[in-house]
């Protein structure tokens, strides 16, 4: 119920939204598919401000890097040809799991990362990319790494700070990518995602790797010391175990009514593995 | 309390509505008389309240009525023309896919935005769709194939009926 | 008359069924009355606890409000919520307003306001000082010595023994278990646990009230009961019932969550106090936990068979609790023994139950009314048996199944919270849905195939199939009536006015349907209203599959009167007499050659205009026997032991519901049970922590089927002929939701060799006793 709302504005520019979240002096805030924003209901906000007609709904290529504006919907980027064909479509697929087709036409990207839950679908592709964002406010914009915004989420508040674009590195050519969905019903909030990254050398062993996972921390995570003991090793079945060994030591689960701590560990060791086979059958390497 | 005003279409009709900066579509449509789109969840589970906007399926709880300024809605209600009805209407009679009716006009106007869109949709691409509607009666089987034989591909010919009116 | 049907059998469209496509105003929510006030409960945050101290001023000198009410402002009348035929079994331990709350969303005090934002104001102003009291959650903790008591309060009745706790205790033996346990070659005892399901039915409960022009208190409402609404409404409000007009417009759903007076009191006790209009809808929220929940329970289950599979005794201990009141406490339970344990021929059957409160959620009536915690019980133990025996089920069922000409006994001791009647089987088609529904799912080959010895051992993937039988019952024998009114208009047309309670099941297309058929008129003939107790007559409702066949019997005897009345008017017109003459076509023929007839028109003007007299007439029915619905459900599933996630490919149900008098709508009464007994095998648990709040009261944490989850369904009606019912009909709308849960259990014992015994069966819990059997296993073999 939002009947305390005393004023909704729809600014055309990201400069004129920024100056209303300013003077709404901690009681703006920013929306844009709403999905999250209205289920909280927080009855302290007085003013919205839609920023969907600030020119940030695109998908497109600057240099090597693919970048999408924050308010570009879960429906678009799981149609946008750009995004299917990026890294094994991982992100369009992850799009494609948030929620009803009814959420994803409303649900954008930058909601779904500017929310902050570490179930974020969207989060754990963009991380296992070394995805960034950029971040606008009254000085200009910076860019930042995905991890720091997750890890400033908290102090900066961001009451006068815009999430405008996520900017996506193109991925070294060769790699090839998997996301893996777990939840209690094939529509549901994930209880573990997880999307990985491989790439073989000629002699089948693991150049680089990606394991990031998503639900199973306070934010969604990368297990860097997983990915490190698969590099330079042969990519087969006792190496993708270990590594995944490896994974559910480094995952931070809780429990919740969805699902307990334990349970959340070892799939998170399950649709690593998953995710990793995929990435290996994709260079038609078979294990 | 604070007003403002909205311009947008509703079923082909121009609407200048005067609403609260922090209404939200359902309420407004309701308000309005637009009883076929439901109250199931107010957080965007169940679907009873979708409608289109611009064509495309949202719920219309979840959308704040001012993010419709300028927009074409279609709500259940603008379907049939001219006390025809539209095909999925049939098919759903057809098939039995309607017991309850409550999720009904949520189902059906999904339906169209999927066959507007694809008209030719797999099983799998219906449930797609369907899956943004819960119901509690149906089991969903009979809603499923009224969508693929409004599609025209007709899983099961029902059994001649009794006119009805 | 031939013995061709010409409506009975068809799958007509629904007659409401353009109205619900088309989205036309015809929910309870669905209208605006001028100067409406919403209406809001303040829940209590506390499971138990006494009101110290309430003070409304505030909240009644906030703008906008028209009402505030407390336990001091109305009158305090023990009564029981449950939609049941009067008196009503359940305890009367309930009040309208009381100063005392007994679970977390329990009744503290109702406003009325201008508006939604209003009235949530409101409920925040009112200032409430509560003495918590030690909470009782744990159902095995209620009667223990010590528990603290819930109902200490002395007016109420009916509680078998507040002191302890226990709402209500039952205990029915026919034969003699000990004996029948020293008879058995074999003995299995085992012990299941099942949980708290909640309806989730799409439309909230609402309600809308408000004094009409004569001062009549209007009470329109989404409700499966509107006469035992009504005339508990008039207990608590202390108005006489002719001074109550209850209308029931199209419902979104019910399955027992509505067989219940939830709303209506407290709504018409603000519209009084209002004097103006006064709706409340419940939030999804609301929903979950201040409405209704299936009854959990914990059964003791025991089983003596001889060595040939003949089942010999077979007893049930149950201990359920219903929540912090009794609503349907005696009568749910009641029937997990009375249509559980007659499913087998055993001359030995006991069951005892004691039904306990504890600070939860209420419990009431949900589809299936105690039948799904039994079965789940029963079909289990029973694949166990078979197994040990080295028995195929369905043939260990075929060989101890009730069969027709049989009677039960066990009922004639457990009606509707006191002594039943017994039941003849004059129908069963068992034997031939076990052998269309192992056909369906490819049975024979699939019990090979699949399970620990057939899956190839390299995929984590494993398959298997398993089988349960069930039964239901059509009405409550000698309780549950019906009365049907028709009248018939210049254009031939019938208007039928019925009590009947259609939730969105098909039930006024049925009734119609059967109308039509009885006067030989088509469909379009037939104007249906129901549930209005201004203008329809009496029927107790639409609960215990009742309505196809107690309010089609007065449906079919009405039409039958009112066709009598036409072949005598058509006999004058026509110089000849009533038993020359048939009825079909929408006109009235002589029989045999040269054909002379008139029409239903014709004979409508005649009546009217010449003879000056209105061809009406109504009947009223009940039955003294309920003959049950018999099922047969047959699950494939999939067991993935990585996640330890169970897809259930293929489910196939094969019911006698006798006749179908809308196969379409029958079918799609199966299809809609077995999707609520899938959930209730694998997803759905209303969780409360340890302070009784509930911690999952939404659709994102609890999980029901949607579309993508669904398996593949078949359902089978085979069809057979009920001497008690119109056309030959019984009922279906309940039985298959008892079917899922054993047979998925029994699948996956059959894919993994683990049995679960307690629903539902989650992921975690499938993992974790593949754990358990691996390390056995290891164990065995150091």
């Amino acid at each position: 119920m939002f009947d305390t709302v005393e004023a909704f504005y729809r600014p055309g520019t990201v400069g004129e939204a920024l100056r209303l979240l300013q003077s709404g002096k901690g009681r703006a805030r920013v929306v844009a598919g709403g999905t999250d924003l209205v289920v909280e209901a927080d009855r302290s906000i007085r003013f919205l401000i839609d920023i969907t007609h600030a020119g940030l709904s695109y998908v497109r290529r600057r240099g090597n890097a693919c970048v999408v504006g924050a308010t570009t919907t879960m429906a678009a980027l799981e149609s946008s040809p750009a995004i299917r064909a990026l890294a094994s479509g991982i992100l369009a697929q992850a799009a494609s799991n948030c929620g009803s087709v009814q959420i994803r036409n409303m649900a954008t990207l930058g909601g779904n990362l500017a929310n902050g839950s570490p179930a974020a679908d969207t989060a754990t592709p963009l991380l296992a990319l070394d995805a960034e964002v950029v971040l606008a406010d009254a000085r200009g914009r910076r860019k930042i790494p995905l991890p720091a915004f997750y890890s400033g989420q908290r102090k900066t508040a961001s009451s006068k700070v815009l999430l405008v674009e996520i900017v996506i590195p193109a991925p070294p050519r060769g790699g090839r990518w998997s996301f893996q969905k777990l939840g209690r019903t094939e529509s549901d909030i994930s209880l573990v995602n997880a999307a990985a990254g491989l790439q073989l050398d000629s002699q089948g062993r693991v150049k680089w790797a990606r394991i990031a996972l998503g639900a199973v921390a306070p934010t969604p995570i990368r297990a860097v010391n997983a990915e490190n003991l698969l590099v330079g090793r042969k990519a087969d079945k006792a190496a993708l175990a270990a590594a995944c060994d490896e994974v559910a030591r480094e995952v931070k689960p809780i429990t919740d009514v969805r699902a307990s701590a334990e349970y959340r560990r070892e799939m998170s060791r399950v649709l690593a593995r998953r995710a990793l086979e995929e990435c290996a059958a994709l260079t038609g390497c078979s294990l | 309390m604070k007003t403002m005003e909205v311009r947008l279409n509703v079923n082909g009709e121009p609407k200048h509505w005067i609403i609260a900066p922090g209404d939200l579509l359902l309420d407004v449509l309701r308000r309005e008389g637009y009883f076929g789109v439901k109250r199931g969840c107010e957080s965007g589970e169940c679907g009873a309240c979708t409608v289109l906007v611009d064509g495309k399926p949202i719920n219309s709880c979840l959308m704040f009525a001012a993010k419709a300024e300028g927009a074409d809605v279609l709500t259940i209600e603008g379907l049939a023309r001219g006390g025809v009805l539209h095909p999925i209407q049939e098919a759903f009679l057809d098939h039995g896919a309607a017991q309850c009716g409550f999720c009904t006009p949520g189902m059906i106007l999904n339906a169209k935005a999927l066959l507007d869109r694809k008209p030719n949709p797999t099983e799998e691409e219906v449930r797609e769709v369907l899956a943004g509607t819960l119901c509690r009666c149906t089991g969903y089987r009979k809603p499923v194939e009224a969508v693929l034989a409004a599609a025209g591909r007709a899983g099961r010919k029902p059994a001649p009926r009794e006119a009805t009116r | 008359m031939n013995s061709q049907r010409n409506v009975v059998g068809k799958n007509v469209w629904k007659v409401d069924g353009v109205k619900l496509v088309t989205g036309g105003p015809s929910f309870t929510d669905d209208i605006h009355l001028p100067g409406m006030l919403y209406g809001k409960i303040l829940p209590s945050p506390y499971a138990h606890a006494r009101i110290k101290r309430i003070d409304t001023r505030k909240a009644k000198a906030l703008a906008g409000v028209h009402a505030v009410l407390t336990y001091k402002d109305v009158p305090r009348v023990p009564h029981t919520t449950a939609g049941q035929a009067w008196p009503e079994p359940s305890p009367y331990d309930t009040y309208l307003l009381d100063s005392k709350v007994r679970f977390v969303g329990d009744r503290v005090a109702a406003v009325a306001a201008e508006s939604r934002a209003i009235a949530e104001k409101a409920l925040r102003l009112i200032e409430v000082e509560y003495e918590v009291l030690p909470a009782v959650l744990d159902m095995e903790q209620a009667m223990a010595p010590g528990a603290a008591v819930i109902h200490d309060e002395p007016d109420s009745k009916g509680i078998h023994d507040a002191a302890r706790n226990i709402a209500g205790y039952i205990l029915r033996e026919i034969g003699n278990v000990e004996e029948g346990f020293r008879e058995s070659d074999r003995i299995y005892e085992r012990e299941y646990r099942t949980q708290r399901q909640q309806h989730c039915i799409l439309e909230p409960h609402v309600t809308i009230s408000w004094l009409d022009a004569d001062g009549r208190l209007v009470i329109r409402s989404s409700t499966q009961v509107p006469y035992h609404s009504r005339r508990q409404v008039a207990m608590i409000l202390q108005i006489p019932v002719s001074r109550i007009h209850v209308i029931k417009p199209r419902i979104g759903g019910g399955f027992g969550g509505k067989q219940e007076m939830l709303l209506e009191d407290i709504c018409g006790a603000l519209a009084l106090a209002a004097r103006r209009p006064v709706k409340i809808e419940y939030t999804r929220q609301e929903e979950f936990y201040m409405a209704r929940t299936r009854h959990p329970q914990i059964l003791k289950m025991k089983i003596g068979v001889k060595r040939d599979g003949t089942i010999v005794a077979s007893q049930l201990t149950v201990l359920a609790t219903t929540g912090a009141y009794g609503s349907h406490s005696t009568t749910v339970q009641g029937n997990t023994g009375s249509k559980v344990l007659p499913l087998y021929r055993a001359p030995h059957m006991r069951f005892e139950c004691h039904v306990v409160y504890t600070n939860a959620p209420v419990a009431g009536a949900f589809r299936g009314y105690g039948c799904p915690q039994g079965f789940f019980a029963q079909e289990t133990l029973v694949d166990e048996i078979a197994y040990d025996l080295g028995m195929d089920p369905v043939e260990f069922h075929r060989q101890n199944v009730i069969r027709l000409g049989d009677m039960d006994l066990l009922s004639a001791q457990l009606g509707e919270g006191k002594e039943g009647l017994p039941r003849h089987i004059r129908s069963c088609g068992l034997p031939e849905c076990l052998d269309r529904g192992a056909a369906a799912i490819d049975w024979a080959r699939k019990r090979k195939a699949s399970g620990p010895e057939g899956t190839p051992p390299a995929s984590h993937l494993k398959r298997g199939v398993g089988m349960a039988c069930t039964m239901q019952g059509s009405g409550i024998a000698g309780i549950d009536w019906a009365s049907a009114f028709l009248k018939m208009n210049e254009d031939g047309s019938f208007f039928l006015q019925v009590g009947a309670s259609d939730v969105g099941g098909g039930a006024d297309t049925v009734l119609a349907q059967i109308a039509a058929e009885t006067l030989g008129v088509s469909l379009d003939k037939i104007v249906i209203t129901s549930g209005d107790t201004d203008t329809t007559p009496f029927d107790v409702g639409a609960y215990a599959s009742s309505t196809t066949i107690i309010s089609g019997g007065a449906v079919k005897k009405a039409a039958e009167k009112v066709r009598e009345q036409v072949l005598r008017m058509a006999a004058r017109m026509l110089d000849t007499s009533p038993d020359k003459l048939a009825c079909g076509d929408n006109q009235v023929s002589t029989i045999g050659e040269s054909t002379r007839s008139v029409t239903m028109t014709q004979i409508a003007l005649h009546s009217m205009y010449k003879e000056k007299t209105q061809i009406m007439d109504g009947a009223s029915h009940f039955n003294t026997d309920s003959p049950p619905p018999f099922c047969a459900t047959f699950a494939e599933v999939e067991v993935d032991t990585q996640t330890g996630r169970i897809r259930v490919p293929h489910l196939v149900t094969a019911v006698d519901p006798g006749t179908a008098i809308n196969p379409m709508q029958a079918e799609g009464q199966v299809e809609g049970a077995v999707t609520q007994g899938l959930g209730y095998a694998l997803t759905e648990e209303l969780v409360l922590d340890d302070a009784g709040r509930p911690v999952n009261p939404n659709f994102l944490d609890y999980k029901i089927f949607g579309a993508k989850d669904m398996p593949k369904l078949t359902t089978i009606l085979v069809q057979t002929d009920e001497p008690l019912g119109p056309y030959g009909a019984k009922s279906i709308s309940e039985v298959p939701i008892n079917g899922p849960a054993p047979a998925i259990a029994n699948a996956i014992f059959h894919a993994i060799g683990v049995r679960f015994r307690k629903l539902p069966i989650r992921p975690e819990d499938v993992l974790r006793a593949l754990r358990e059997k691996e390390t056995a296993t290891d164990d065995q073999c150091l």
